[in-house]
């Protein structure tokens, strides 16, 4: 991703290690260096990562319709070193005829490539410069007399870093541009025509300054982002966390409740046995019934415990694929039954955090109710994906008949099952998988002819 | 102790006919409610020496009546009895004269409930 430097024209070569700005030497056209730095403004706008900020920028440095330098490299000060973090361009003479004779033969225009990066591509810049980059990091002092403004340095330069930077590239003149954080240094990006020995203009030297503040917003911009996607990520793990010792409680209320009771009441009847039968037979009942709770609610439990450990891991996920694979595995009995399903999405991308095994057998589950409640005969399911701001919304809708009395004050509770044998958790297991995700789920007859269960999760956006 | 007179409140029917039998053993008077509302009722109605209070009332919480009975003029020592132990992080919980993880043996709440008698006396 480089190409020959090429002399501006109306440009004056710099001096070495001395900016030139206030010279009274001819700049680099105007118009030129502002077309330049605002196709790579343009390109950076999108940009969401820092190591694809730097490739933009060092390409623009590289490319011959840009700055023309032979190669370019980008290092990132962390605590008191200068790290190498990314560069573009040949690593020898020979591999630079070879990368520009490719160049010239496909016909390729480097400075066009900025506004589609690619990963294969920095992928290949990433690994030719790994270990220059290596190199080129610095611990110590990175300041230098000449370090608020770009300028040129020659091999003898005082400066204990810029020493090392011409001494590991090798370089007769070495284009420095540091980038600032108030007294600190935030950065720097190093370029030079190692190949071409081309002189640097002043123009240039302008122009690399200008496009260094701009990756330095950028590299900023995109570190922010990052930062900010932690940050939902660890609230959407504090908020797991919080509803898994919700269900805890629930649970272990469920649970030891009855248990509590029935061996209460077996206590009481083995210290004071009742002559009366039917008040023995009586409280044996009630533990009869406590015992037969505990067990249901244990099932629940190990149901549960099983589901989250597949569903611990919630990430982004694009829930509109998700959803329409599982209604496409469904087609085919679906049609086989006389029963149209359709699903709806939007083209756009809908992301929620979700877990996609966790995410996919939910909704297999309630298309599979679906299809068992019109068992009977045909009838229509309705898959769709909706959204608003905040929210992805599934919904599964079956024009079957109304849930069974027993089921409509909760369906999700468990313990009632519409199916022959079943054992009436699989809805319960879809509130706790989706509640591990944070989400939640509903479930309305509000329009005639309709029963709609709905699945909603959190919008990333 | 023969004397006193203590609600029980527990959305358990189960749980009350034991408390019912237990306790009237013990010569207490027993009065029960399954909700909230009964408890209020109750509570009301005068006579009560001190009451055990679920905390899960199905979508009530025992925690919020607490606060009502310290509240109140009259405040009745409550004992609280839950299945779950981490209530007892709750600082609602700290309001309470005693606090009961529920069991089959009623050993612990009997002797609770005995010295919560004795000191509002």
């Amino acid at each position: 991703m480089t190409a020959r430097s090429r002399r501006a024209p109306g440009s004056r070569m710099a001096v070495a290690g001395v900016p030139l700005a206030g010279r009274g030497v001819q700049r680099q056209k105007p118009h030129r260096v502002i077309e330049l730095v605002n196709r790579v403004s343009v390109a950076l706008e999108s940009v969401v990562d820092p190591d694809v900020a730097a490739w933009t920028v060092l390409v623009a440095f590289t490319a011959g319709e840009g700055l023309g330098f032979n190669r370019a490299y980008f290092l990132l000060s962390e605590g008191d070193e200068m790290r190498g973090t990314f560069g573009v361009g040949p690593r020898s003479q020979a591999e630079a005829r070879e990368i520009w004779a490719k160049l010239r033969r496909d016909q390729v225009t480097p400075l066009e490539s900025i506004a589609r990066p690619d990963n294969a591509t920095l992928a290949i810049e990433r690994e030719r410069s790994a270990e220059i980059l290596g190199w080129l990091s610095h611990r110590g002092d990175v300041k230098c007399a000449a370090w608020r403004r770009a300028f040129v340095a020659r091999p003898g330069h005082p400066s204990a870093c810029v020493g090392h930077w011409l001494d590991t590239l090798a370089s007769r003149l070495l284009v420095v541009v540091p980038l600032m954080a108030g007294d600190r240094p935030w950065g720097v990006i190093l370029a030079d025509n190692f190949v071409t020995q081309a002189p640097i203009y002043v123009g240039t030297l302008n122009a690399a300054e200008l496009l260094g503040h701009a990756l330095r917003a950028s590299v900023e911009r995109a570190r922010l982002i990052v930062r900010l996607g932690e940050e939902q990520r660890h609230r959407a793990a504090a908020e797991h966390a919080g509803t898994l010792i919700e269900t805890a409680r629930s649970l272990a209320h469920d649970l030891k409740n009855p248990l509590a009771l029935a061996g209460g009441l077996a206590a009481d009847l083995a210290a004071e046995p009742s002559r009366d039968a039917d008040l023995l037979a009586r409280r044996l009942g009630m533990v009869s019934e406590a015992i037969s709770r505990a067990e249901t609610r244990l099932a629940q439990l190990v149901d549960g415990l099983a589901n989250r450990a597949l569903s611990s891991t919630v990430e982004a996920v694009e829930v509109g694929g998700a959803v329409a694979r599982v209604a496409d595995v469904f087609r085919p009995l679906a049609f086989s039954r006389g029963v149209r399903l359709t699903c709806y999405r939007p083209a756009r991308p809908l992301i929620a955090m979700a877990s996609v095994p966790s995410l996919e057998r939910c909704v297999e589950n309630l298309i599979g109710n679906a299809l068992q409640a019109l068992a009977s005969g045909a009838g229509e399911i309705q898959v769709a994906v909706l959204a608003t701001e905040s929210q992805v919304r599934i919904e599964v809708a079956d024009s079957g008949p109304p849930l069974p009395a027993g089921l409509r004050a909760d369906p999700f509770a468990g313990g009632v099952s519409t199916r022959q044998g079943g054992s009436g958790l699989g809805l319960a297991s879809v509130r706790a998988q989706i509640q591990a995700m944070g989400g939640q789920v509903g479930y309305d007859e509000s329009q005639e002819g309709w029963t709609r269960f709905t699945i909603v999760l959190r919008r990333l956006t | 102790m023969s004397s006193s007179c203590v609600l029980f409140v527990d959305d358990e029917a189960g749980f009350l006919e034991l408390y019912r039998t237990v306790f009237s053993r013990l010569g207490i008077s027993v009065r029960t409610a399954e909700s909230l509302g009964q408890a209020r009722q109750a509570v009301a109605g005068g006579g009560i020496d001190a009451i055990v209070l679920d905390i899960r009332l199905g979508d009530e919480s025992g925690l919020s009546f607490l606060k009502e009975i310290n509240a109140s003029p009259a405040r009745i020592p409550v004992v609280l009895s839950t299945a779950y132990a981490r209530y007892q992080d709750d600082v609602s919980s700290w309001l309470a004269d005693g606090y009961v993880i529920k069991s089959s043996d009623l050993t612990e709440l009997k002797a609770t409930v005995q010295r919560v008698l004795e000191a509002a006396r």
